[in-house]
Order: structure tokens, then sequence, then C-alpha cells
């Protein structure tokens, strides 16, 4: 007996082409409820279809909005189903995100049907102190990015003797390519709220903000929608005050997502960071002390109040606790959202969540784009926040980039620094001008003007970059550089002494050629070369050549490919 | 109010609780750099020049925003620390563009202060002018008149039309007030120099020591004083009253002896020299001819012993008739003009490259061949005979070749191309070495070799002018007469001179920039160079007259008009320059795009020039938290990040009243326009 049908309606979904397919349900199925939730991480296989029953789920991948899915759908037909491998789901924990996708996102009901609001009702009940305790025993460390004990945070929002104090929830999640943010707020939305609300309880703070960027607009319908649910349920009252919750739109700016750069956007001033002591937990919003936690910190608090502290600081590693979302994208099979515990080692998420083949995978890159490679070599690495700074990546957000064997580390490290030097606020000297510094240096490497010591400098300059900035973006800023040097200097010295790119990613370094023997003469490449460089007879004329690659695509038969500069006439 | 004690570099200061670091540090007098910081406004902690290190926790932090705890033990000056601030000052000079000195001051061996003394001539203060001349150039009278005008050359005006006519403003300048002014002199101090040669390096290393109180006796082989300015350099460019004057003033300043036939070697020695003087300079120029490398060239007269011996005739002497000069430099024009003045019905000049290679200023060129001179191009001496009285000159015909070590294409002969030319005179002038009396330390080409710094030669022995650097110009042998005298000066002191560090950021060379390039403070209107005022050539032909007359002061105010007054509004008080030059920073050392921001002179009195900004923040802030207004903001983010005006408006006048953001602004990209 099927009792509903859940589509995966979260952006990952809908860019699939899930809303086509939920429509297409609703319209042609009757007697079924058909529920639009969340992710559950698993996108490589969007559209995702639950059929749930009374002995458990089925799952169906790559949905289509005709009728031949839906029949097979219905008739529960082997076709396209969706068989969760043994080597993600025995390893992945689902705490935080254990509701993720399963429920109504905006049925405040359906959450409280799953013992939603209990971990409030139940901190309404405790001393605020207590709260605070409880979340210090658990050892939660912020999951935006910073790692600070979150117990020990908002003791100091606690302590404060002030008539206002403000509560920010940083969902600004600027990380390119990491979602876990956006996910919880689009599938668990309540959950996110139950923590703020339990926070506001601890801390006694006496309004929230929920600052979450403008490019999440289903996230922030579901904030909305929830919200006008606690408020309907007047589950806002705490500390004998009606706490106001606001939603504010970034404008996009990563460094938005810095907490004092928060503070100075939400004021209404050019968000740039400051610098700190003062903490905003002395004085923030408007001078009023101001506790920011990240989303997924937040989604962590119902968790901690229900089992305990002790329990939830049973998983993990002696620093890092609990479970952690990763956001998995790059070159690998499986790319997705996925919740494990601290402590397990890199290798199990690469090779085995991540189903990346061994000797496929060349780094990851950990933390976003000013997060750090770790080598392949050093995959049995325990992911915790110290073993990866040891190795000179850091924890960040979540975000997890596989590189794969045929990238550039000078390319790759290169195409990082891009994105943090333009989002620099441009306040600090060596944020500012250091970072677009390293990046021409970077951009003449790749292009095989390297000079010798350019390797130097740029160590030189980004060790200080990272000493002479204000705030977390300057100061890491530079880690995909120094790290991808730490563990590739043997790659920057071919490009810059040889003027090599062993990986042929570099295209100022590279050079096209056409096996004749593979050739079938179909002149598909011809046809499709943008600056006609492929002759009548099939040679290419790499003086033309902008190494584009069109003809690399079209050739059926793998006959043309990328060789050393100078190899191609040889 | 509670105090508490830290510690910076050392010393340990007791300070009010609350206070930066940087505060507590100028309570103390403990100078932390910081460029961003205003006491008027809160914090920017943009420049990160400030920074410091906490030595307790290993990090750095901006001085300026980190409170002093108790018992903080602070870095301000240690290596790791001024490292930090250089690269800080390295990474801001690398985006920023604009004109630290005016590109004429730069070109000026000298560096004499070119803008501003063009400046006092336009506003027809003549004398300022020449005081601000004479700061770097102690002979303006001559030099005003022989000088090939390197700063012309490189002037910015020539972007647009042509340079203005800088040495004109010397020369005037000398013109009216030289005979009367005279500089403060100090007290003579009893220490006394030693030096050999009077020409234009000695003369300048006895003003320089003058100017400090230092006496001297300049001793020189030949009759009369003035070097190669009398015996090199002809009457008609630079006649010799005018040079009497000059060195008049010599002995006017009081301290300067003159002795005159009294040659090294011959009547002079310099151990006896170093016993009786408390030290002793050598300037003995670059008089040697340098030899033809051609058969019976001894048939030839050298160029400046030529010379020499019509000036020791005053200028007159037999007619040369017909005469061939072989070279292409100053002293081969001198040559050939002077055998025009002599008479001689027909002179030649024969060059082995093309017009193009020659040294020779160019204006020379064309004032020779304007007096009749027929130039013989890739023709190069072959051997000299005598026939009949008559010399018979052998040459051959060149082609270029490769450019050489010197960048100029050589000369190749062209095989069976040799002709014979006759003449009457033939005269070398291709070129002079230095003639060292034994016991000086020579370099590989035969000059005197000195320290760089201080242009010492061994213990008391300092040297400078043509005989330090091969034959040159007259500037630049006061530019090396001046380091000299500083050198001895220090060395009196017991210290070694160094030219303090100075940077300069430039735009570029005009041939690499367009008008729309430049920042104009004043309106750029095109307009004419004014013409040089020349004898009739009848009489520039026959007689030994000076061949241009001076301009009028009307004259050069006018041609004062047409500069463009290139350098910063805030050369004397650029804090970004300070600390640059005083953590070794250079502009070059870090190289990468410059961003290109428009600037807005639209406003009467102040100039707006993003192009220099640091995004230090000040401005921005001074202008929301002192003056209650947000008339400039910044914009963008990145390194594209930089200030406007509310909507790109022009500042409003009411500032001219305000200024407290200019005044605040720690470079010269909000300055007033007006320049002192
Ligand atoms: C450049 C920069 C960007 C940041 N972006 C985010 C972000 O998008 N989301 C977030 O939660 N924290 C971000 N942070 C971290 C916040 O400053 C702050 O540490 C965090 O919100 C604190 O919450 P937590 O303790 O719960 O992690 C960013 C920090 C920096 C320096
Ligand atoms: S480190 Fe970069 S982003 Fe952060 S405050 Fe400084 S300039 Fe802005
Ligand atoms: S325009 Fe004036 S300031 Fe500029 S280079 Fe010429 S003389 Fe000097
Ligand atoms: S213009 Fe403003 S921001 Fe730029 S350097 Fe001057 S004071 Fe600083």
């Amino acid at each position: 007996m099927i009792k509903r049908i859940k589509i995966g309606i979260g952006s990952c979904g809908l860019a699939a082409g899930a809303a086509e397919v939920f429509d297409f349900f609703k319209e042609n199925v009757r007697d079924i409820d058909i529920v639009g939730v969340g992710c559950i991480g698993h996108c490589y296989a969007e559209p995702i279809v639950e059929v749930e029953t009374d002995n458990g789920s089925i799952y169906y991948h790559s949905a289509k909005p005709n009728q031949a899915y839906l029949d097979k759908v219905l008739n529960m037909e082997d076709d396209f189903r969706l068989s969760f491998r043994p080597e993600r789901s025995d390893r992945e924990l689902p705490k935080v995100t254990k509701l993720a996708g399963k429920i109504d996102p905006i049925s405040i009901d359906e959450y409280i049907q799953h013992g939603g609001y209990e971990a409030f009702q139940k901190a309404l009940k405790m001393k605020p102190a207590d709260v605070v305790e409880e979340v210090k025993i658990s050892g939660l460390r912020g999951r935006g990015g910073g790692g600070f004990p979150t117990g020990l945070k908002w003791s100091y929002l606690l302590a404060q003797q002030s008539g206002e104090k403000v509560l920010i929830c940083n969902a600004d999640e600027g990380d390119p390519g990491a979602f876990m943010d956006r996910s919880l707020m689009e599938s668990v939305p309540h959950q996110v709220l139950e923590g703020m609300l339990i926070a506001v309880r601890a801390t006694g703070a006496t309004q929230i903000f929920i600052y979450c960027r403008a490019e999440y607009p289903l996230a922030i319908k579901h904030l909305k929608i929830a919200i006008n649910q606690v408020l309907d349920k007047k589950l806002n009252r705490i500390n004998g005050q009606e706490i106001d919750i606001h939603i504010k739109e970034g404008a996009g700016a990563f460094v938005c997502g810095e907490e004092t750069a928060m503070i100075h956007s939400l004021e209404g001033n050019r968000g740039t960071p400051r610098f700190r002591p003062p903490y905003p937990t002395d004085s923030g919003f408007k001078g009023y002390p101001t506790l920011i936690n990240n989303v997924e910190t937040y989604a962590n608090i119902p968790i901690i109040i229900n089992e305990g502290g002790e329990e939830f600081a049973s998983l993990g590693t002696e620093n890092s606790k609990g479970t952690k979302l990763f956001a998995l994208a790059g070159d690998l099979k499986y790319p997705g959202l996925v919740e494990v515990p601290m402590g397990i080692t890199l290798s199990e998420v690469v090779y085995e969540i991540g189903g990346a083949e061994k000797g496929s995978v060349k780094a990851v890159q950990i933390g976003g784009p000013s997060g750090g490679c770790i080598p392949a070599d050093q995959f049995d690495v325990k992911i915790d926040y110290d073993s990866l700074e040891s190795l000179g990546a850091i924890m960040g957000s979540g975000g997890l980039i596989f590189i794969g064997n045929n990238r550039c580390m000078v390319e790759t490290a290169r195409y990082f620094l891009d994105f943090t030097a333009r989002e620099s606020c441009g306040k600090c000297t060596f944020c500012r001008v250091g970072t677009k510094r390293m990046l021409e240096y970077l951009e003449n490497i790749t292009h095989g003007k390297g000079q010798p010591g350019d390797i130097d400098f740029l160590e030189d300059l980004g060790n200080k970059i990272i000493k002479g900035s204000l705030c977390g973006l300057g100061q890491t800023a530079p880690n995909p550089v120094l790290s991808t040097i730490r563990y590739y200097k043997n790659e920057y010295q071919k490009h810059v002494v040889e003027k090599q790119c062993e990986a042929r990613v570099c295209n100022a370094l590279v050079d096209l050629y056409l096996d004749q023997e593979k050739c079938i003469e179909c002149g598909l490449c011809i046809k499709n070369c943008p600056v006609n460089a492929i002759s009548d007879d099939f040679v290419i004329d790499n003086e033309i050549c902008t190494r584009c690659n069109s003809c690399i695509e079209v050739c059926p038969t793998d006959a043309i490919g990328r060789t050393a500069r100078g190899d191609a006439s040889a | 109010m509670p105090k508490i004690t830290i510690t910076i570099d050392n010393r340990k200061l007791s300070v009010e609780n609350g206070k930066t670091i940087l505060e507590a540090a100028r309570e103390n007098d403990i100078n932390i750099p910081a460029l961003c910081y205003h006491d008027k406004v809160s914090h920017n902690t943009s420049c990160f020049v400030c920074v410091v290190k906490d030595t307790k926790t290993g990090q750095f932090m901006p001085s300026c925003a980190a409170i002093a705890t108790d018992g903080m033990i602070i870095e301000s000056e240690s290596e790791e620390v001024q490292s930090m601030r250089q690269m800080a000052l390295n990474l801001l000079l690398s985006e920023h563009t604009g004109d630290c000195e005016a590109p004429c001051t730069i070109a000026c061996p000298a560096h004499a202060q070119v803008e501003e003394y063009v400046r006092a001539g336009r506003n027809k203060e003549l004398l300022k002018a020449l005081q601000i001349i004479k700061q770097r150039i102690p002979l303006p009278m001559s030099i005003g008149r022989v000088c090939p005008r390197f700063c012309e050359k490189d002037c910015r005006r020539n972007v647009k039309d042509q340079p203005v006519a800088i040495n004109d403003f010397k020369r005037l300048a000398a013109d009216m007030h030289y005979d009367t002014y005279m500089e403060d002199l100090p007290e003579l101090n009893g220490k006394k120099v030693g030096i050999v040669g009077a020409g234009p390096g000695g003369l300048a290393i006895a003003y320089y020591l003058r100017l400090n109180g230092i006496a001297s006796a300049l001793y020189d082989k030949m009759p009369q004083a003035g070097g190669m300015l009398r015996y090199g350099i002809p009457e008609y460019r630079l006649p010799k009253q005018i040079l009497d004057r000059e060195i008049a003033h010599f002995d006017k300043m009081g301290g300067i002896t003159i002795l005159c036939n009294r040659e090294l070697g011959k009547n002079l020695n310099i151990e006896e020299l170093k016993n009786k003087y408390d030290a002793v300079a050598i300037a003995i120029g670059s008089w040697k001819p340098t030899s033809m490398r051609a058969e019976g060239e001894e048939l030839a007269a050298g160029g400046i012993q030529w010379l020499e011996k019509i000036a020791l005739n005053n200028w007159s002497g037999e007619n040369p008739w017909k005469t061939i000069v072989i070279g292409g430099g100053n002293t081969a024009m001198d040559c050939v003009r002077t055998s025009v003045r002599l008479g001689s019905p027909e002179v030649y000049c024969f060059y082995r490259r093309t017009e193009e290679e020659m040294p020779a200023e160019q204006i020379e060129i064309d004032e020779a061949r304007e007096e009749g001179v027929i130039f013989e191009f890739l023709t190069a001496p072959v051997k000299l005979t005598e026939k009949n009285g008559k010399k018979i000159f052998t040459c051959i015909k060149m082609k270029l070749g490769e450019p050489d070590a010197s960048g100029r294409r050589r000369p190749l002969p062209i095989e069976g191309t040799e002709f014979d030319a006759e003449a009457d005179t033939v005269i070398a002038a291709i070129g002079q070495k230095t003639a060292a009396p034994k016991g000086l330390i020579l370099n590989r080409w035969g000059d005197i070799e000195v320290d760089s710094d201080n242009y010492q030669m061994a213990d008391n022995i300092f040297s400078a002018g043509d005989c330090v650097s091969g034959p040159a110009t007259v500037v630049e042998a006061v530019a090396g007469g001046r380091r000299a005298a500083m050198g001895i000066i220090s060395y009196f002191n017991n210290e070694k001179y160094k030219e303090s560090y100075i940077i300069n950021v430039s735009r570029g060379h005009w041939q690499s920039l367009r008008p729309d390039d430049l920042i104009y403070l004043r309106d750029i209107r095109k307009s004419d160079r004014q013409k040089m005022h020349f004898i009739p050539i009848e009489e520039r032909k026959k007689t030994f007259k000076e061949v241009t007359n001076s301009f009028t002061v009307e004259e050069i105010a006018t041609e004062g008009e047409r500069c463009y007054e290139c350098s910063c509004t805030a050369k004397n008080d650029c804090r970004l320059k300070d600390f640059a030059e005083m953590y070794n920073a250079h502009p070059e050392t870090i190289k990468g795009e410059k961003l290109r921001y428009d600037f807005d002179t639209r406003h009467p009195a102040i100039i707006l020039d993003r192009n220099k900004c640091i995004k230090c923040g000040i401005c921005v802030k001074v202008c929301k938290e002192v003056v209650n207004l947000s008339l400039i903001g910044f914009k963008d983010r990145g390194f594209g990040t930089h200030i406007d005006t509310a909507f790109g408006e022009v500042l409003p006048t009411s500032c001219k009243e305000c200024g407290e953001c200019i005044e605040a602004c720690p470079v010269g990209a909000l300055d007033w326009k007006e320049k002192s």
C-alpha cells in the first residue's frame, strides 16, 4: 500500500527538473498524497521520488514528468529504483539531516509529529545557564567555518547585562559549491528555527535576524512560512517576551558572511569586517551584545538538548564532536550532501561515499575556496578540526571538492584564489592588493611566464597576507596556493623552469595534435573549429588554435589530444 | 584611571587602560608608522602599516585598533615586523600611480627642482628661481647656456607639442640676479680642502664646501679657471666674459682661493696637498684625445687641443681654410662651427654612422648646418697623408650592421669604397680620455675609481667630474661635485656619506603616454614654445658673438604657463612616500596591474586623483564622522575598490571652507590644486 509519494523539490531537485515531475504527479495522481520535500543528499540521482509504504520506502531516481515513469512508480517496478550503496549508507550518519527530505518542510505539524520543538519545550523548563552548560558539554563547535565552541560563545552572551541582545543566524553560505545550509533551510526550516529559539532561551536574546543570501529564494520562502507558523503557535514567547524574527536578504557578497561584516550590512552600512575585539558578544549589532551562529550550528541544538550534551559528545574525536555535513562536488561519481560522524577518514568519504575510484583523485580541496588541498596520500587523515589544520587545510563550512588526476594544481590554486581575490572587501592592503598580486604571479606561471623566485615570492607574500589581514577571508585566501606549493612544488617548478604543464591543462603550455592513424576523416573537427585552425588534410595549426577543445570534444575516435607545447610539430 | 604595563621593543611603558597600542606608543615617543590612522575618526584598520607583533600569542595585529592589555609584550621594529611593513608598502606602491617628482627634475643629473623654478619664472620671481636653481646648480650662467637639456628631453609637454624651454629659465634668472645674489653663508669652520682642477667639478666641490663653512684652494694647470668651460666650449656658446662673472662669485663668497698655472706632476704634488689640507679633491677633467686608429693620424689636430689653442688666443686665429672634422659629438660640432667663424670657406663633418646615431645635440647639428657645414655620414678614416702642403685624407664608406653594446648599430666598412678627400686642416674630434697622474686608483676605462656613495678614492682623497665619469657634461660634473663635497663633509664628521633613499613613483615616460594619460592641474591648451632669439646668420658665421640672446621676463612668464606642473601636489607631505623610504620599499618590487581612474578637477580648488588613493578610508570617515556629511564613500570590491563621491558629483564648493578630508588624506589623492 502506498501511503504517500514524496518528491524532492529542494534547489538541487528543481535544477534537475523536479518541479515538472511534481506538477505532473500532482495532476495525474488522485488518491495518493503527493508531497514536496527537501533534499536527501543524493544529488547525483535527482529528481528523486520516494514511495512511502507501510513497510518502508522505495526510492526512484531520474524522475520524468510522463505517464510511463509515473506508472513505474505507482506499480513499484524495479526500473529506476534508487538503491543506496552500502558503501555510503554504512558510513553516513544522518542526525542533523535525519528529517531532511523525509518530512514536508513547511508543515510545522509534521515536524512536531516527528518530535520537533520537544527540545525547545524542554529548554523552556531548564534554567538558561543549564541550557548553555549542556551545549558546552556537547563540545559543539561552530559549523560556519571558524569552529569556535558554541557553548562558550553562548555563555558570553548570557553573561551580558544588557536590556537588548541580538541573535543572528548566519545563512549567507558564500562558499561556492557548498549548500549544506541551503539544504537544511529548505528541508527542515523548523529545526533551524528551533535551534535559534533554544538559543534565545539560553542567552536572553531579544530579537532574531536571519541573514540569508538572496540567491536562496526557496530557503527564504520556507523560512518565512515556518516563521509565520512559529508566530501562530506563539513559540516566540520566550523569557517573558515576544521575540521578533526578521529575515534580511544579503546581496551576495561573500565577505558579508563574516560576522562583523554581516553586522555592518544589517546596520545598513557597507559590508566590511572590522577588527576584533570587541567581539560581537560584547558589542555587535548597533552596539548590542550579539550572538552569531551558523545555520548548521543551530540545527544541531535540538539534538543536543534532546539527547543530552554527553550523548552528543560521545560521537567524534577529542576536539571535534558530533557529525558534520559535507557538500561533495568536483570530479567524483556521486556528488551530493552527506552527513558523517566527526573522525571519519577522508579516504572513506572520498572513495566509499563519493565513489571515486582509487587513483582517480589527486587531492581534495576542503574548507571552501580558501581551504587547503589535501593530497591523496594523506587521505587517511581523520576529519576533525585539528587534523585538517595540521595539513594546511581547514574544516571550513563543509565544502569538499574532488580534484581529479587530470587537473593541474597550479591552475586549481589560481582558480580558487581568483574567487577570494574578487570577494575581498578591499579594506586590508594585504588582502586587497596581495591576493591580486598572487593571482597575477599564478597567471604568469600558468602562462609560462613564471620567473625563478616566483614560487618563493608567492610563499612569502601568502604567509604575510595570512598574518596581515583583518578577517578570515584574507587570513585564509592564500591557503590553496600555499598548500598546493607544499604538496605539489614539483608541478609549480615544472611550469616555471621547464614551461611544462604535465596535466596539459594550462593552454599556454599545450599544443593540440591530431593522430592521423586514428583519424577517420569525418571532418567534424574542421566543422567545429571556431577559428579554422584545422586544415583540409587534418593538420592543426597551433599558431591559430585557441585551445578551446571543441575538436577534441567532437572527435568520435579520440584522434585529437593535448600535448606539451612544441611537441605537436615534432 | 588605572594604569597597565606593556612592553614595546623592550621598553616598559605604563599607560592608561583602554588605549590602543599605537596611542600608548605615541604617548611615549615610540613612533609606529600608520597611514590609515587619524586621531579624529574611528579606526579604519586598512593599511596594516602599523602592524606589530604580540610576542605572547605570536600574532600580528594593527596597533591602531588593538587595545593594549596588561603585560603585553609587543615588537614594533623587529626584522619580522619591518618585513611585514615593507611588504604592505610594496603592495600599496604596486597599485599606486602618480609622479612623486616631476620627470624634468628626475632627468636633471643634478636633480634641480625644475618645476619649482619654472613656476617662480612664471610668476616673474626670477630671484626666487635663481635661489632654487643654485641649490643644485652652482654654475647657472654657464649651464643655462651650454646644458644639453636632459630635463627637456623628458618633459611631459612633449606629449602635446614641444618641451618647456627649461634651461632658458636658468639663463635669465642668472643673467638678472647672479651678480648680486649672495647665499646665506655660515662662518668658516677652520677646515680646508685642496682641490685640483678649477673646472665645473672642482668649482662645484668648492661651492658646496663653502655653503657648509669649509674653505678651499682650487689649483688649475691653465692660466685661468673654468676648465672646459673656458678652453673647450667656444665663445659663441659661452662668452668668456660671462664665465668670468660666474667665477667672480666664488671669490666673493670668501674662503675660496683659485691658484692657476699649477699642474699635477709638474709643480703640484698630491702628497704635499694631502699633508697641507684636511682633504684633497681631484677634479682634473678628461682632456686626452682618443686615437683615430688611422695611419698618419698625427697629421690631424685633436679636437679639444685645437679649441684650447684658439681659446688661449682669445677666440681668434688663422683661417684653417678647407677643414674636415671627424666625429659626431658636441666637440666635433664646436670644431666645425669654430672653423666657420675663423673664416674657413668649406667645412665638412665626417661621421661613420648616420645623423640619427650622432651623439651631438640635434640643435648643434642644425645650427652647424645653418652656418654652412656639410655633413658626410657613413664615412670613416683610413689614413692621412700630406702632399704639397695639403692633407690627403683617405676614407671609406660604411654601412650599418647589427647593434653593438651601446645599442647603436655597428658601422661596417664597404669594401672597395675608399676615396681621397683633400683638406687644409683635419681635426679629429672623436673623444677624450682621462689622463690621470700616477698614484691614483683607476678603473678599467682609465678613469678615477671612487666609492659611488661618497666619491672617496682613498683616505682623505675624493674625486669628481669628468675624471671620474669619463667625458660628460657640465651638469653631470656639478652633480658629482656636490656628492664629493657631501662626502668630504661627512668624512670630517667621521661618517660615510650616502644619498638618502628616495622613491619615485612615475606615470611613465612621455613617449609611452597619451595626452589623456596625464593628470593636469592646469589648462592644457596648445601653445608653442617661445622662439629663441638668434643673432643674424652673417654675424654668426663671422664673429664669435653669442649665438642667441636670453629671453625677456615676459617671455619667460609666458613660457612658464606651458608647464603642466607634473609632480604630485603632496610631494612634500606624502606619508606613503615617507614610510616607503623609511622601510626601504620600492615601487618596482612587486609588479602588476594598476587600475586607471578618472581624475576630477571640476572643483575650483581641489583635485581628486584616485590613481593615488591607497583606500585608507580616512576621507570617508572624516566626512561622515567629523563633518557629518557622507559625500564620499567606497565602491566595488577586491582590487577594484575605490572611493567615489555620492553619485559621482563634484565635491561641493562648500568643501573649500571645510577641507577636512583633504588635510587628512595621507597621500595626494585628495588635495588642494595650489602648489607652493
Ligand atoms: C569571509 C568569511 C565568510 C564567512 N562566511 C560564512 C558563511 O557564509 N556562513 C557562516 O555561517 N559563517 C561564515 N563565516 C564565519 C562567521 O564569521 C562566523 O564565524 C560564524 O557565523 C559563526 O557561527 P558559528 O560559530 O556557528 O560557526 C565567514 C567568515 C569569513 C571570514
Ligand atoms: S581580510 Fe580582506 S575581506 Fe577581510 S577585512 Fe581585510 S580586506 Fe576585507
Ligand atoms: S611640464 Fe613642467 S613639470 Fe612637467 S616635465 Fe615639463 S617642465 Fe617639468
Ligand atoms: S582619497 Fe581618501 S581613501 Fe584615498 S588615500 Fe586619500 S584619504 Fe585615503
